[in-house]
């Protein structure tokens, strides 16, 4: 098991974020996590990125105990985050600056790797020239760069319009499988996790845990053709269904406590 | 052609109100120990050269000595109260204390304290100044994105580098404002120094001088070398801006030609640059 997060849990105060959670992901997974807004997702991440002290549970990364402790795993928000005053390249190499020398070998990895996607044009570039697709692809390879393992991703495509969206995620779908990282994805989107992931794991309403886990044995390399195939909307159907129930539960809930 | 237009227009404006200026003393006949006639200004400034001269050199030195004295407390300040609520909590009020006691009040205390050298002006100017450049700076430190400092945190960086990297550069476009506002202030404050804690030297007590003897021209000639030192000021600040924030007007840094690049890349490339190419 490459991540295991045991029984994580974390209480703001007398709000309970995230109740008692178990997330395993084997080496190499693609993991979705698909949940109403509010139920815990980022919570959860903020945990196994050592940001967040859980309440309760720890986090195991390669089976060495990494409760609390930073700089284990890539982590990539929606917002890109990428600082104005750094060219693209700067932007990539941000890991290798807070926290030890920027080689010339981690400039020239940082050169071929916007090469290899697409911005070989813009190395040189401030941000503000870029548009958001790519701003969100430098923002990846800034994850990429820090050489972990494991890569947290939280709606990284969230603010992206719908057809940008598409091409990022087949685009992520390609790094994936150079890079042979493993993901944990966050997002609310149903059709993206199921299309891009081993493994989609559904979280209940605030506060959040695992209601169930569906494996996707849809073949690779997946293409857009998937999304409209049988076994995709069957797939879909399974989880929205789910969803949908967990989101009456909460709507019931709200009902009694007003 | 906006280059052009950036220095023509703003000379030829100039122009124009030295000429309305001349008309109207004309029309009107407005007595010279009113309101000289320009030309009598730039006469009395070339025939008054040898005693225009070392003033403005002692007003610049007051302006940029206070200048830097007043930049590097208030940006000190800042990232002190910047990095700590509870000093930050205690030092606003009192900042703001400093700011509305009147300059000239506390220049008879600065005279006794420090004498009438160059100390007390320099403390007036920096008085004056140091406080655009801790509300700015705070501000920028304020704005940094939680999000950009735990992305760093995640990364594995401690508080030192997150400074390095993340904070200090973001409080560079809040300071250049603070410092070209400060450029004008400080020429204010050297005068105010001067007229509180001085008696020879200085365009200020130039001015006082003149005045006392209702010569306006030489007045005038001492307001035209003081704008003319905020003016220089704010140009040389506003040039080190454009060297020290090129993010924020360029779409590339600036060659350097004593830097070895790392590699080489492609000039500027297609005119549609946000197309995405994937």
């Amino acid at each position: 098991m490459k991540l295991r997060a045991e029984n994580v849990h974390h209480n703001f105060g007398a709000t309970a974020a995230l109740a008692p959670t178990t997330l395993e992901v084997e080496d190499g997974e693609f993991a979705s996590i698909v949940g109403p807004s509010g139920c815990g997702k980022s919570t959860l991440f903020n945990i196994i990125s050592g940001l967040l002290l859980p309440t309760a549970g720890r986090v195991f990364l390669d089976e060495h105990d990494v409760t609390g402790k930073t700089g284990r795993v890539g982590y990539m928000l929606q917002k890109d985050l990428l600082l104005p005053w750094r060219t693209v390249t700067q932007n990539i190499v941000l890991g290798a600056s807070l926290t030890g020398r920027v080689t010339r070998k981690d400039k020239e990895e940082a050169v071929a790797l916007a090469r290899r996607y697409g911005l070989g044009e813009f190395v040189d570039h401030y941000p503000h020239t870029l548009s958001g697709g790519m701003r969100q692809r430098v923002a990846l390879m800034r994850t990429l760069a820090v050489h972990k393992d494991v890569m947290l991703l939280d709606e990284p495509f969230g603010a992206l319009d719908s057809q940008t969206r598409l091409r990022m995620q087949q685009w992520l779908l390609d790094v994936w499988h150079d890079q042979q990282r493993t993901v944990v994805f966050i997002t609310h989107d149903v059709d993206e996790a199921i299309f891009l992931s081993d493994r989609v794991h559904v979280m209940s309403a605030r506060p959040g845990s695992f209601r169930a886990s569906y494996d996707i044995d849809l073949p690779r390399p997946r293409s857009i053709e998937l999304l409209t195939s049988d076994a995709f909307i069957e797939m879909k159907r399974e989880i929205l269904q789910l969803i949908y129930s967990e989101t009456l539960k909460q709507l019931a809930q709200e009902g009694e406590a007003a | 052609m906006r280059r052009i237009s950036q220095i023509v227009l703003p000379l030829a404006l100039t122009a124009a109100v030295f000429g309305i200026w001349d008309l109207v003393v004309n029309v009107f006949t407005i007595q010279s120990y009113v309101l000289p006639r320009p030309y009598a200004v730039f006469a009395q400034i070339g025939t008054d050269w040898d005693v225009l001269q070392p003033a403005m050199w002692q007003t610049i030195e007051e302006f940029v000595v206070g200048f830097f004295v007043g930049v590097a407390c208030g940006f000190v300040l800042a990232v002190v109260m910047g990095e700590s609520r509870i000093i930050k909590r205690g030092l606003y009020p009192l900042l703001i204390a400093t700011q509305a006691i009147p300059i000239i009040a506390i220049g008879a205390a600065l005279v006794i304290w420090l004498g009438f050298g160059l100390t007390p002006k320099v403390v007036i100017v920096a008085l004056i100044i140091f406080f655009p450049v801790v509300v700015n700076v705070l501000d920028g430190l304020a704005n940094v994105d939680r999000d950009t400092l735990s992305l760093a945190r995640a990364m594995g960086a401690g508080p030192v580098r997150i400074f390095l990297h993340i904070k200090l550069p973001a409080t560079l476009t809040p300071l250049f404002s603070a410092l070209k506002l400060a450029a004008t202030f400080a020429v204010t404050g050297a005068v105010l120094g001067e007229w509180t804690a001085s008696t020879n030297g200085g365009l200020g007590v130039y001015l006082l001088e003149q005045n006392s003897r209702l010569n306006t021209a030489g007045v005038f000639a001492a307001i035209l070398l003081l704008s003319a030192i905020g003016i220089v000021g704010f140009l040389l600040i506003a040039g080190a801006e454009q060297l020290a924030t090129p993010w924020r007007t360029r779409p590339t840094p600036r060659r350097l030609p004593f830097r070895r690049r790392t590699h080489v890349t492609r000039a500027a490339p297609s005119p549609q640059i946000k197309g995405e190419s994937s």
